[in-house]
């Protein structure tokens, strides 16, 4: 085993997209977050009626 | 008139004993045998973990419902199977030892004509030196207390913040082969929410430590999103988020051990590494709950009913295969044990046929590969079609065909929070179709159509309504039924 304890190696991140402003605001907006909402339990029924049983 | 008997009243052993109630006609008899007089909505522990939900508004009193429902519940906990009975009788039975105030330590055998082996996980922080909250020197928010635990260290820590410290945080998985991916990843995101409320956001270092290869694997192997007319992963999209929310990841690591204060850990390329931290809240692997199985005549039949991890063997391909060989097809479908067909093992309890995740191994052999997960909604899928399986065979035969609910065919929704507050919350909310990727029907293993992933406000609203449905649901109130697993 090789030891090498002084270091602590994390992911390199930076190739990850960052979100704009833009999607920040869109995150945590009401309205369209309520939409969300909506259109997210329409995908989980959808899928309990497609998958189970 | 026939005796059904669970073991274990998680999500999957306490829907199906609901189930069960409320589908068998009278004179037939459920039995809930569960070491734990609570049941506990784990998935929100984390907010427990975080302080921002107390210990009560996660767990509830198991007995009441029973009662109500005319449920028999025995706070024991099952020590043994006699799947063909013994010398007294031809009749399945169980050992139970007794964990409640009544009888406390006293031994019993009850006899069934169905059973269902739901007894979920062994959380077994022995396997990590150092480990866990009881012996160790971490915290955990596997348990309600635990995370209540949780809570108090790290409120501790954010009032040293407070007055200008500075302070490391690891979150993740305690060993190479944990599951909860999911769970670790919310506790990160929340006790980095936590921090920015207190306004110390800027003195603390965050660090996901994690044996999955890649961020967004989360035990599955990843997924594929189709966004905007291309397709994207779950470890790019997961990836945003923790370079948005300053969050460091350390990936493909086995914890060897903790030190107070100190994690000694080896990645996938065979080094060793150590890392300092203040608070650390490592996940435990998991194991099946140790039950011995016996034959009629005595003999120790344990090995032929149980993998070597505890869990109980059911109607899955175990062949050793490649990982290249491995199909949806060697996932079970009706969760009963081979040779008995009044004997099923559902949610944790079942042996998965093989990971999810594409296993590795460091080049020292030390296995660092997500377990693959079986919990909420699977769980639960997997209660209720064991519990119509045995309602068909009761009322229409003992060789009425078993009903199916294979984690190939299923699709589950995961929220992950990453914060409370009903305007300042989030959490990525994600769904996927099938659980268990299917190359053969779909070229990113998944239908496309049902597989998403988004992040956003509405991901907590969704996550505490689920908290406040299942609750409604565990508790069997007005409508219950018709709340989908």
């Amino acid at each position: 085993m090789t030891d090498d304890t002084a270091d602590v190696p994390t992911a390199d991140l930076t190739g990850a997209p960052l979100p704009t402003a833009d999607t920040l605001r869109k995150r945590q907006s009401l309205p369209l977050q309520a939409y969300r909402f909506a259109a997210f339990s329409g995908r989980i029924m959808r899928m309990v009626l497609k998958g189970h049983h | 008139m026939a005796d059904v008997v669970i073991l274990g009243a998680g999500v999957a052993g306490h829907t199906a004993a609901l189930h069960l109630s409320r589908l068998l006609p009278r004179g037939h008899t459920v039995t809930v045998v569960s070491p734990n007089s609570q049941w506990n909505w784990i998935p929100s522990n984390i907010w427990v973990g975080v302080g921002t939900m107390g210990k009560e508004e996660v767990v509830f009193p198991l007995a009441p419902v029973y009662a109500r429902k005319g449920i028999r519940f025995l706070q024991a906990k099952a020590v043994a199977i006699r799947p063909e009975g013994d010398e007294q009788s031809e009749r399945g039975a169980v050992d139970i030892t007794v964990t409640g105030p009544d009888g406390h330590g006293e031994d019993d055998r009850i006899r069934y004509d169905y059973l269902v082996n739901a007894t979920g996980p062994q959380l077994r922080f022995g396997m990590t030196e150092g480990l866990g909250p009881d012996h160790g020197n971490t915290v955990s928010v596997c348990t309600a207390d635990h995370a209540v635990h949780a809570a108090s260290e790290l409120e501790q820590q954010i009032e040293a913040m407070r007055s200008g410290a500075e302070r490391t945080f690891v979150v993740g998985m305690g060993h190479g082969t944990c599951t909860c991916e999911g769970a670790a990843f919310e506790y990160v995101f929340n006790v980095d929410h936590e921090l920015r409320t207190a306004g110390v956001r800027d003195r603390a270092r965050v660090i996901y430590l994690t044996n999955e290869a890649a961020l967004g694997d989360f035990g599955v192997d990843g997924m594929t999103f189709e966004e905007n007319g291309f397709q994207t992963s779950s470890e790019l999209w997961t990836a945003s988020l923790f370079r948005e929310r300053g969050v460091e990841a350390i990936l493909g690591a086995h914890v060897h051990r903790v030190e107070p204060g100190r994690v000694h850990y080896e990645t996938l390329d065979g080094r060793l590494h150590e890392l300092e931290f203040d608070f650390g809240m490592l996940l435990p692997p998991f194991g099946g709950v140790p039950l011995h199985a016996y034959a009629r005549d005595g003999s120790d039949i344990t090995d032929a009913m149980f993998a070597p991890n505890g869990f109980m063997r059911v109607d899955a391909d175990y062949t050793a295969k490649p990982y290249g060989d491995w199909s949806g097809d060697d996932w079970p479908r009706t969760y009963l044990a081979p040779g008995y067909d009044n004997v099923f093992a559902v949610g944790i309890a079942f042996a998965p046929p093989h990971q999810i995740s594409q296993p590795r191994a460091s080049p020292n052999g030390t296995v660092i590969t997500p377990a693959p997960p079986r919990t909420g909604m699977p769980s639960g899928v997997m209660g209720k079609t064991v519990a119509l399986t045995i309602v068909d065979r009761i009322t229409h035969g003992k060789d009425h065909p078993a009903r199916e609910a294979s984690m190939a065919r299923m699709g589950a929704a995961c929220v992950a929070s990453a914060g409370t507050g009903m305007r300042t919350g989030s959490a990525a909310s994600m769904t996927m179709m099938p659980v268990v990727p299917d190359y053969s029907r779909y070229p990113t293993g998944r239908d496309l159509a049902d597989t998403k992933g988004e992040l956003g406000l509405s991901g907590h609203w969704m996550k505490l309504m689920l908290h406040h449905m299942f609750l409604h649901k565990a508790k069997g109130r007005p409508g219950w039924q018709f709340i989908p697993e």
